[in-house]
Order: C-alpha cells, then sequence, then structure tokens
C-alpha cells in the first residue's frame, strides 16, 4: 500500500463494478439524477435558440408582437434550469455522500479487525489519509466525476446535433476547432496532470517531514537538531515550490490558450457566418444563436479534461481504498466457534509454538510449557528474548507459524475471537492512554465497566489517592499519550484498565516496570486478593516481581530453558536465573 | 488581532510587491485587449448590415484573431507574475512556519496536539495560498473588467445599463449571501472531519488496546456516528450549494432576458443598432464571470485571513526559552565542554505551565551536583524526578537563579550549546522511522564509524543487530515500535553515548532491561563517564551501589541525601524502597 499515485487508469472495469456495489442501493437517487441532468441540458441548450428567434423572427422582422411570448419562454427556460439544477445537485449529492459514508465506514470497520503485522507496516498518517483524503477524492467521483462526464457528453451532442441543424456549413467551421482544442488539451493537461502528481507527492513529504517533527520535537530539541531538520524540510519545501511554479506555468498557458481558443472561433463564425449573411443562406439570429453556443460548447470540452483528472484522482484513491479493504483479515475466528461457558479456567498450554514476525526469521523457537488454572507464573529472559512476543501470541495479536496454544485445552483458533481476548487481559509493555480523562481511560468508556469497579481497580494498583488528589478527580484531563502524567502513572493506569475489565486471565507485561519497589510491593499484596483464583503471567525483568510466582520460565533467544520456582532456580548455580539474580541483588 | 493579522500578509507579500504591480500592468493591457474583441463584433455586425463586401469582414476577423493572440500572451504572463508569487510566498510561510515550530517549547506542545498543529501547517498555508494567488487576480481582474465593461455598456446605451444592471445587484447579493452561508456550513463540515480524524488517529495509534480490550464494536459504532453527523452537514451545505450553482448558472441567462426583451424592442424602435445590441450582450456576458467571482473571492479572502489567524496564533506564540535557534542561521554557538562544572539547585519550585491547578511538582528543591560526580535520584511513582531531569534540560523554565551550572545562571547560559553537552535518555524511547543507523547519530550525523560502533556496544545493542533484517540499518517503526521495549531503549541510549555528553542523564533508562545486560550497559557507562557528570533516575537497585550519591525524591521534595551506605544506615525511607537487607538475606541463605 504505498501513497504514490498509481497513474490510475481512468476507467477499470474490475472497480466500476466493485463500486457499483456501493451504488447499487441507491440507483434510483442515481437515475432520478441522471433524468434530471438531461432536463438540465435540455433547459439550457433552448435558450441560445430562443435569441435567434427573436433576432430573426422579431427583430430583423421589424415586430414586436411576439418579443413578450419569447422573452416568458426564455424566462420559464432559466427558471427550469433553476430549480433542475438545484434539485440534480441535491440529489446527486446525497448519493454520493451515501456512498462515502458506506466506504468509511466499512474502511473503518475493516481497519479494526486487521491484524497488529498490518499496522506494523503502515503508519498512522498513511492509514488516517484513507480514511480522510482518499474517501474525501473518491467523492469527487460524484460531485464531478462520472456523472457530470455523463452530462457533459450529452450536452455536447446536442449542441452539435443543433448547429448543425441550423446550418451544416457553418458548423462545420466551427467545429474545425475541436481538433485543435482538444490536442492543446490533452497535451497540457497530460503535462499538468505529470506536474500536479509530483507537487501531490511532494506534499506528502513535506506533511510526513512536519508529523515527525511535531511528534519528535522534544528529542529534535534536546539534541540541538533543530538546523538539520530546517535544512531537510527546506529542501523538501524548495523542490515543492518549484514543483508548484511548474504547475502555475502549465496552468498559466493552458487558460490563456482557452480563452485564445474561444476568440478565434468567435472570428472564424463572424468569417463564416458573415460570408453566409452576404451570400444569403445564414440569417443575424443564426450567427448570434452559432456565438452562443460555441460558448457553451467550449465549457465542456475543457471541463471534459479536468474531469478526466479528477476521475483519474479518485480512481487511484478507491484503488488504496479497495486495496485496504481486500487486506486479508489473516487473524479471524473460527467458523463455528467453541464458545466459552461462563469463565475461562485458565490452563494455557504451549505445545511447540514457532513464531517470526518476519517467518523467515523465528524468535520464538519450539517453545513448549503448560501453566495450570490459578497458577502464578513469571517470565524472564534477556531484553529481545522473546517474551513480548509470548503474549502477543497467546491473545492472537499475531498467529503462530508452528505447534498450537491451547486455553483451557482447545486451540485458540478455535475460539471467537472476541471472547478470547475479553478473557484475557493483557497489559501491554508499551502502554498508551487516550485523551480524555481518566475515568475514561480505565473504563475505555465500555458500560461493563462500572465506576465502582473503575475505583476499585484504582484502589488495588494504588492510584485511587493520587486520583482523588487531582483537581479534577476521575475526570482529570489526560492529554493526548497521557502527556501530561509521570511515566509510572501512566502505567498504573493501564494496569488499572486491566484489573477493571475482570478477566480470567491476567498478563502483565512490564506492567511495573516504571514503578518503584515499595509502590510494587503495596501493588503485591493488593494483588494477592485480586489474583487469587485466576491465572496470571507476569513478565518482568526486576526479578522482585516475579520471585513470589508459582513457577518462573526462563527464555533464552526465543527458547525455554529453565522452569521452576524461584528456590529451584536458584540452586542452579550456572543457570541463567541464578546469573541474573545474583547481578540484580549484588 | 486583525490588525496584527494583516500586517502579517504585508509582511509575506512586501518581497513580491513589484511583481504584483507588474502583473497589475499585465492585467489592465490584456483585459483592454479583450475588450476590444466585442467591439469588432459589434463593427463587423454593423458592416454586414451595410452589405459591405466579404473581404471587409474578413479583415476584422482576423483582427480579432490577432488581438486574441496577442492578449493571451499578456494574460498567460500576468497569471505566472501573480500565480507564481502565490506559490513563492506559500513556500516561505511554510518556512517560517516550521522554523517557527522548532524554536517553540514543552509548554506550546504540551497544550496543542499534534493533530491542531499539522492542519495549521497543511491547510491553513493552502488557504493562504488561494489568498495571494487566485483570489488576488480575481480581484485585480474583476475590477479592471467590471469598470470597463460598464463604461462601453454606457456608451453604447446608458438606459439598456441600467435597466439590465438592476438584475445584477440582488442577483450578486443572493450569490454572495448564499456562499457566505455555504462558507459558514463548510467549516462546520471541516469541523467535523477534523473531530472524525481525530477520533481515528487515537484509535489507530492505540489499536492495541483496542484489540486486547475488544472495543472494536464499539469504536466502530462510535465512528459510524460521527460519520453519519458528518454527512448531515454535508448535506446540509449541499443544499446551500444547490441554490448558489443554480444561481450561478442563470446570471448570464438573466442578462440576456433582459436584452432581448428591452434591448429588442429598441433595435426595433431604431434607439440602437443592431451591431450595438449583439456587442451589448457580449459586454454583459464578460460581466458574468466577475459577477459570480466576486462571492467567492470575499468568500477566498474571509478564509484566507482565518487561516492566517491561526497561523499568526503560532507564530506568535512566544517561547519561553528562546533556544537561540535560528533559521536564517547566524549565531550558530559552540557547545564549550562542561566536564568539572558543578551543577546547583537552588530552592527551586515548579508547576507545570499548563497544570496550574495542580500541586507544584518540585517543592522547595535544594541540591548540589558536583562536576564529574554521578548521582541517583530516586523515588516513588510521580515525585518529579522526570521533572527534575527535564529541567536540567531546560525543557520548561525555572525561575532566576535557581539552577546554576558552573556558577553561571542556566538562563543566561545559550540554550542549544548546552543541549548539546548534554546526553539525555528520555524515560519514554522515541525513535524517528528511519534507519537505525541514522536514529543512533540523530544527534551527530557526522559521527566516525568507529564512534558509532562504539556506541551501539556501549549500549549493548550490537547482539541484537545480527537478529535484525538489515542489520544496523534497518528501518524501525513508527516511533520504533517494531523493536523490543530493551532494544528501544539501548537504541536511545546509544543515540545519547555518540554525542559525546559531558552530561549524562538517563531517566530510568534500563528499566526494560534485564540485570545482565544492564551490569554490561553500566560498565559500558563506567568508562565513558570518567571526568562527566552522570544523573541516574531508578528504580533499580543494581545501579545504585556505583553512585557517590543519591538524592531520595518524594512528593517534589528531597527527603534524604548522601551515599548508599549511609541511606542505608539511615533506615528511612531508601532502605525501605531497596529491600537491600532482604535481598541480601535471601543470597545468604543459598
Ligand atoms: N512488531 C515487530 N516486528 C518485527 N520484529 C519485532 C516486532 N516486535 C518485536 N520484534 C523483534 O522480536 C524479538 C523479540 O521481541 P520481544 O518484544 O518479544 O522481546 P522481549 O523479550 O519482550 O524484550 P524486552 O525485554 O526488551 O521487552 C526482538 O528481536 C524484536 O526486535
Ligand atoms: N506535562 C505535564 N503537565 C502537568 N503535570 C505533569 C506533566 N508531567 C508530569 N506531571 C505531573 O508532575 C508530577 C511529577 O511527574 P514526573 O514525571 O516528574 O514523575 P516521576 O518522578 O518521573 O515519576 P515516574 O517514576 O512515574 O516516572 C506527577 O504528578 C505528574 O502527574
Ligand atoms: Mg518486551
Ligand atoms: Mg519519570
Amino acid at each position: 500500500m504505498s501513497d504514490s499515485d498509481a497513474r490510475g487508469k481512468i476507467y477499470d472495469a474490475r472497480m466500476m463494478r466493485r463500486l457499483w456495489g456501493y451504488i447499487r442501493p441507491h440507483r434510483m437517487l442515481v437515475s432520478a439524477s441522471l433524468v434530471l441532468l438531461f432536463a438540465v441540458s435540455g433547459a439550457q441548450l433552448v435558450q441560445p435558440y430562443l435569441i435567434k428567434r427573436v433576432i430573426d423572427d422579431q427583430i430583423a422582422a421589424g415586430r414586436m408582437d411576439g418579443l413578450g411570448y419569447l422573452a416568458l419562454l426564455f424566462l420559464a427556460a432559466l427558471l427550469a434550469e433553476f430549480v433542475l439544477r438545484f434539485a440534480q445537485i441535491y440529489v446527486l449529492e446525497q448519493t454520493g455522500q451515501n456512498v462515502v459514508f458506506d466506504l468509511r465506514n466499512e474502511s473503518f470497520a475493516h481497519l479494526q479487525r486487521l491484524p497488529s503485522s498490518f499496522f506494523d507496516r503502515n503508519p498512522v498518517g498513511r492509514l488516517m489519509t484513507r480514511l480522510t483524503s482518499d474517501v474525501e477524492a473518491l467523492h469527487e467521483l460524484f460531485t464531478s466525476g462520472v456523472v457530470m462526464i455523463l452530462a457533459d457528453l450529452v450536452k455536447l451532442v446536442g449542441i452539435v446535433a443543433i448547429l448543425l441543424w441550423m446550418d451544416w456549413r457553418l458548423a462545420l467551421v466551427t467545429f474545425t476547432v475541436i481538433p485543435p482544442t482538444l490536442i492543446l488539451t490533452w497535451f497540457f493537461r497530460a503535462r499538468m496532470r505529470e506536474t500536479y502528481r509530483h507537487v501531490r507527492a511532494m506534499l506528502t513529504k513535506l506533511n510526513i517531514e512536519l508529523q515527525e517533527n511535531v511528534s519528535g520535537m522534544r528529542i529534535v530539541q534536546l539534541f540541538a537538531r533543530e538546523r538539520e531538520m530546517a535544512e531537510s524540510f527546506g529542501e523538501t519545501n524548495r523542490e515543492h515550490e518549484q514543483a508548484q511554479l511548474r504547475g502555475v506555468r502549465y496552468d498559466s498557458i493552458f487558460s490563456a490558450l482557452a480563452e485564445l481558443i474561444g476568440s478565434v472561433t468567435l472570428a472564424a463564425i463572424v468569417w463564416a457566418g458573415g460570408w453566409g449573411i452576404l451570400e444569403g443562406w445564414v440569417t443575424f439570429g443564426t450567427l448570434v444563436a452559432f456565438i452562443e453556443y460555441a460558448a457553451k460548447f467550449f465549457r465542456p470540452v475543457q471541463e471534459l479534461s479536468q474531469r478526466y483528472t479528477v476521475m483519474q484522482a479518485a480512481m487511484a484513491a478507491g484503488e488504496r481504498i479497495f486495496d485496504l479493504l481486500d487486506t486479508p483479515v489473516t487473524i479471524r475466528s473460527a467458523a463455528a466457534p467453541t464458545p466459552i461457558h461462563g469463565r475461562l479456567k485458565g490452563e494455557i498450554v504451549f505445545d511447540g509454538v514457532t513464531f517470526g514476525y518476519d517467518p523467515d526469521q523465528p524468535v520464538l523457537h519450539d517453545v513448549s510449557f503448560r501453566i495450570a488454572p490459578g497458577e502464578r507464573v513469571g517470565i524472564v529472559g534477556w531484553t529481545g528474548s522473546g517474551k513480548s512476543t509470548l503474549i502477543r501470541l497467546l491473545v492472537r495479536l499475531y498467529d503462530i507459524q508452528a505447534g498450537r496454544i491451547l486455553v483451557d485445552g482447545v486451540d485458540i483458533r478455535e475460539y471467537e475471537l472476541a471472547e478470547l481476548r475479553r478473557s484475557i487481559g493483557v497489559v501491554l509493555q508499551d502502554h498508551f492512554l487516550f485523551a480524555g480523562t481518566v475515568e475514561n481511560n480505565i473504563s475505555l468508556g465500555d458500560s461493563r465497566v462500572t465506576r465502582e469497579q473503575v475505583r476499585a481497580a484504582a484502589e488495588a494498583v494504588h492510584v485511587h489517592r493520587l486520583i482523588e488528589r487531582l483537581p479534577g478527580g476521575y475526570d482529570e484531563n489526560v492529554r493526548e499519550r497521557g502527556s501530561n502524567f509521570s511515566t509510572g502513572e501512566k502505567q498504573l493506569f493501564a494496569f488499572a484498565r486491566a484489573i477493571a475489565f475482570d478477566p480470567a486471565v491476567l498478563v502483565l507485561d512490564e506492567a511495573t516496570a516504571s514503578v518503584d519497589p515499595e509502590t510494587e510491593r503495596r501493588i503485591q499484596q493488593a494483588l494477592t486478593t485480586v489474583l487469587s483464583g485466576r491465572t496470571s503471567i507476569l513478565i518482568a525483568h526486576r526479578l522482585a516481581t516475579v520471585r513470589d510466582a508459582d513457577r518462573i520460565l526462563v527464555l533464552h533467544h526465543g527458547r525455554l530453558i529453565e522452569q521452576g520456582p524461584h528456590e529451584a532456580l536458584l540452586d542452579r548455580p550456572d543457570g541463567i536465573y541464578a546469573t541474573l539474580y545474583t547481578l540484580q541483588s549484588a | 488581532m486583525r490588525a496584527a493579522v494583516s500586517s502579517r500578509f504585508w509582511e509575506f507579500a512586501r518581497p513580491y510587491a513589484p511583481s504584483y504591480a507588474l502583473g497589475l500592468l499585465m492585467l489592465l493591457a490584456t483585459n483592454g485587449l479583450s475588450l476590444w474583441i466585442p467591439w469588432l463584433l459589434r463593427d463587423a455586425i454593423e458592416r454586414l448590415e451595410e452589405g459591405s463586401p466579404l473581404a471587409e469582414i474578413a479583415r476584422l476577423a482576423l483582427a480579432m484573431a490577432g488581438i486574441a493572440i496577442l492578449q493571451a500572451l499578456i494574460r498567460t504572463a500576468s497569471r505566472l507574475q501573480i500565480l507564481g508569487n502565490s506559490r513563492k510566498i506559500a513556500h516561505d510561510v511554510r518556512r517560517r512556519f516550521f522554523a517557527h515550530l522548532l524554536r517553540l517549547d514543552a509548554p506550546f506542545y504540551d497544550v496543542n496536539r499534534t493533530g491542531d498543529v499539522m492542519s495549521r501547517g497543511v491547510n491553513d498555508i493552502r488557504l493562504v495560498q488561494a489568498f495571494f494567488g487566485p483570489a488576488v487576480l480575481n480581484l485585480l481582474n474583476t475590477s479592471i473588467v467590471y469598470v470597463a465593461a460598464v463604461a462601453l455598456l454606457l456608451s453604447i446605451d446608458p438606459l439598456l445599463t441600467v435597466v439590465s444592471l438592476t438584475i445584477y445587484p440582488p442577483l450578486m447579493l443572493a450569490v454572495n449571501r448564499a456562499s457566505r452561508r455555504v462558507y459558514a456550513r463548510s467549516l462546520a463540515v471541516q469541523e467535523q472531519l477534523a473531530t472524525i480524524s481525530n477520533r481515528a488517529q487515537e484509535n489507530i495509534s492505540g489499536i492495541q488496546q483496542v484489540k486486547t480490550y475488544v472495543q472494536e464494536e464499539r469504536e466502530i459504532a462510535a465512528f459510524r456516528e460521527l460519520c453519519a453527523e458528518f454527512r448531515r452537514r454535508n448535506m446540509s451545505m449541499a443544499a446551500l450549494r444547490g441554490v448558489m450553482l443554480s444561481l450561478i448558472g442563470i446570471v448570464t441567462g438573466v442578462g440576456t432576458l433582459v436584452v432581448l426583451y428591452v434591448g429588442g424592442r429598441f433595435v426595433i424602435s431604431g434607439r440602437i443598432g443592431f451591431g450595438d445590441f449583439v456587442a451589448f450582450n457580449a459586454y454583459l456576458g464578460l460581466l458574468v464571470w466577475p459577477t459570480i467571482a466576486f462571492g467567492w473571492i470575499i468568500n477566498t479572502f474571509q478564509r484566507g485571513l482565518g487561516a492566517m489567524e491561526r497561523l499568526d496564533e503560532v507564530l506568535v506564540a512566544v517561547p519561553r526559552i528562546d533556544s537561540g535557534f535560528d533559521a536564517d542561521g547566524k549565531q550558530e554557538t559552540v557547545a564549550e565542554p562542561l566536564a568539572g562544572h558543578a551543577i546547583e539547585i537552588r530552592d527551586l519550585t515548579f508547576t507545570y505551565p499548563g497544570a496550574a491547578a495542580r500541586e507544584p511538582a518540585l517543592k522547595n528543591l535544594n541540591l548540589k551536583i558536583p562536576g564529574g560526580s554521578r548521582l541517583a535520584v530516586v523515588g516513588p511513582v510521580g515525585s518529579g524526578k522526570s521533572t527534575l531531569a527535564s529541567l536540567l534540560a531546560r525543557v520548561y523554565d525555572v525561575p532566576s537563579g535557581s539552577i546554576t551550572i558552573g556558577g553561571k545562571d542556566l538562563r543566561d547560559l545559550p540554550v542549544r550549546a548546552w543541549r548539546r553537552s548534554l546526553g539525555y535518555v528520555p524515560q519514554e524511547p522515541f525513535m524517528f522511522s528511519r534507519s537505525l543507523r541514522r536514529n543512533v547519530t540523530f544527534g551527530d550525523p557526522d559521527a566516525e564509524a568507529a564512534a558509532i560502533d562504539r556506541a551501539v556496544e556501549r549500549a549493548q545493542l550490537l547482539k541484537d543487530l545480527d537478529q535484525f533484517p538489515d542489520g544496523i540499518e534497518t528501518v524501525v517503526g513508527e516511533r520504533g515500535f517494531t523493536l523490543s521495549g530493551g532494544q528501544r531503549q539501548r537504541a536511545t541510549l546509544a543515540r545519547a553515548i555518540v554525542v559525546q555528553p559531558s552530561l549524562l542523564i538517563l531517566d530510568d533508562a534500563l528499566s526494560s532491561l534485564d540485570a545482565d545486560t544492564e551490569r554490561s550497559v553500566m560498565r559500558g557507562l563506567d568508562e565513558l563517564m570518567r571526568k562527566r557528570t552522570a544523573i541516574f533516575i531508578t528504580h533499580r537497585p543494581s545501579t545504585l551501589t556505583e553512585m557517590e550519591r543519591i538524592v531520595v525524591l518524594d512528593d517534589g521534595r528531597i527527603v534524604e541525601e548522601g551515599s548508599h551506605e549511609e541511606l542505608l544506615a539511615l533506615g528511612g525511607t531508601y532502605a525501605r524502597i531497596f529491600e537491600r537487607q532482604k535481598l541480601r538475606q535471601d543470597l545468604e541463605d543459598r
């Protein structure tokens, strides 16, 4: 999924079929809009003809008797145009909005189901673009895309027919301007498209740089890297400016040319029409009507190419959106999931589990262990040894490549994904707070979590007092990513969140790494009650955290190499655990 | 405010004033030529009425074509000037904006959300560009055409002019009113889009939490609601936009209608000639676009004004801490080695600027850190350790005199020079989505290969590199999230080491490391830290024995201070926190 504007084909049958799937439910609206478009064109095209009638029948004849009637007809045509166009715009917009609404929601919903590996590869900014700019670009397909192209074509055909009918010779002279117009238009549009693609690419680059600098500003400033950042940004900015200026050049030439062609056509009509008038095969009315039609004629010819550009952009956007929608949901519930009745007992078995983020480079090798229901297990090991990976697998943020993971004797892939995850509460190592309130960050706004549960959870991790002391208490404002709290506080809020959801199995990945030992000890006392009867897994580097566990697993380079209770492990003098322990206590 | 904003416009436009003037001259010329064409049309029709020979007509037609060509040339040049200026100005604005962002300090970023800053830097600059380009161009064009065309109309027939133009003011007013309300509603639409973006941004950034807490359905429902509101607002705008566009569509027709009905009578009664009639209609036609454009121009000016106001809000924000960074690069201060300089904190009380209602994060702190010494800072969650560290790095400002470096007030030291002599490892490691190498050399892109290797080795990152597909060239995910917690910490540690700091601040930077790696890191730092000052914030007891001095913070105050042994002997908070005896007991039990 790249951001480059794939040189979108303007018309892609496969994609059109897909889009049609979204339009189909609203096809009545689309048809109505089309009918209205034809009607608008009719009301427009009749106007020059009425002018001709006024000139030939009234002015040239020196009469005034029908003038009022013709003027009234003209007025009627205008009013019809006004009303019909309004209706057409409104109906078309309704269709577009409905389709875009569906697409945006579907994309978002799909995003929610995509596996974590997808988010590893795709930065937030890119996914945001899918949900905002790309969907908006697709929206253009409706407001100035397909339907409008159709309308323009209809109008063109109408004008050609009327001109031929009024006077074919004059019509042919007028049409001679079409080929150069088309050629010039396509020539410039092709270049403009190219330029604008470049402009957009540069703009994306600018925005990425801006975003990265804003979110990493603290680091930029602490390392006094402002100059380098400014220089790099300045370079992109300059490149963007150059591309923009190229665009301006084409744009200026093109719009002046368009005007030029209009004037030249006028000159041609005057010349040929004058000839016709002198020879008597053209009337003054026809001449004026031709001038009027010609003006109406060039608009769609020029716009056609602009619409082409819009279409192309919309198509490229559509392609990216469909790409997103086509990204397979590799982690999903089984077709006929095994239901979880009541609460999980909490038996966890890893059986020959092998996994790598890149399947060619496993991070876990053939890991097997069993955790009994209600057992409290600690996992320790060198940094980067695969501890966090282990628990990501347990809640199926990633799926394993070989082996089995069983919970209560059933392969976790057999469960309904939501039920599995609801049963296993995880405090991830990368804690994350949402902008909002403290209360909301613990309950996540979930109605199943009561206020009392939130407070009880806060008590359990010893932040209740701290929260109460805040000016806003539980309603205290939490800024983006929780930037107005200390790291330890954030970690404790995330901890409280897990407890508030009352899961059958609790997994803590370095949940108290940034918490002082004293607070941690108090939490552990409180946890004894909370954890009793639940299976729990504690990952920690601080060995005091896991010392009291029933059993400790030691992971080394993705392999399970030791396990047993604290004392037993200490009794192996060459053991890794004993080594680590000695180091930490020395 | 308005005055400030308009001076801001002038400030950016001034360098391009001559070019704008040139553009204006050319616009006058090109519009003069284009107004000539209907006049020739009138001549041609009069000749035709008189029955002049075709050669006469052909000559006029040729003249029309010739003028058209000349006009097109000048038109192109005029647009190049004026539209080109807008692009250059946008470039300048963007440059200024970004340079200012680099100067703004933490209090600014505390209260302004990333999305908000982004929106100013992206959307608002675009609107300002439209202000300086198309809006100015059309304003000039419109004014010229309006004045000239009305004069020509009057010269053809004053009465007809008055009659046909009376239709325009109300029409113009209606279009204008509609477009203003369209603008108001489009703001509401934009606002909702921003809400949607923010929501999506939070959701995607926290997607792991959403998944593990099974909040997908609730998120989808909430998102759907926002989108429904977005659709509603869009439709409410579409209704108005429909009225406006349809009105615009018939503006030409309305003028023509009047000319047909009234002008037709005038021709028949012989008051004006038929050529006049056609030319009149043509000139009236020239007024259509300016009439329509008028609403758009006002709109664009208004939006540009609003956008500039929002940009100005950022540009006038004055950083409390002047980092001395100056985009135009005048004086670049060189970092003087500060090794050996003592740090002294005197009676420091600090409250976060954005949290005045909360208790001060630090209260009456007094502390001396001799140059070249090692200090550990310990204390419970939220006791102010990170705050102290960030104040030393001057992330936030402190009252003058409360922190001195080698006897000099920290506030009087050149900020960037001071920061350059720091090696800061923040508690929450942030990495840029680039290669590991570029992250490690972030503070010193010119670092020699040997220096990089040494830093990577000291930070114990070397053995992890083999596990990565491209070694040190591996590109990490956003914020470094494709690394393990400990790997990320060590990468940021290496980043701090590369700059050869004279003061190293490690804010709980070893919390995600196992005891063995931690030990190796400490040993690596040992050598590095000879004669340099180091401040270790930690919750780990193992590092503490090597510290010369330890301060214990609690609730923003220093409650204990001394060497490891002294503090243990004291048997106070420190002793309690670190359970030292207990651990030792364990070992002896074995
Ligand atoms: N999302 C990811 N994509 C690719 N590789 C990853 C990803 N997350 C982790 N890794 C790699 O997998 C290995 C194991 O990482 P993991 O996070 O499981 O380690 P850990 O034992 O939790 O370490 P730590 O104690 O430092 O947190 C590391 O080499 C890491 O770089
Ligand atoms: N940007 C901020 N705005 C307002 N208050 C803040 C901000 N950052 C921290 N605080 C508050 O200031 C106090 C001290 O925070 P600090 O981060 O210094 O704690 P700490 O000792 O580093 O804790 P930890 O051990 O959890 O890292 C805390 O109560 C915290 O909530
Ligand atoms: Mg981990
Ligand atoms: Mg801290």
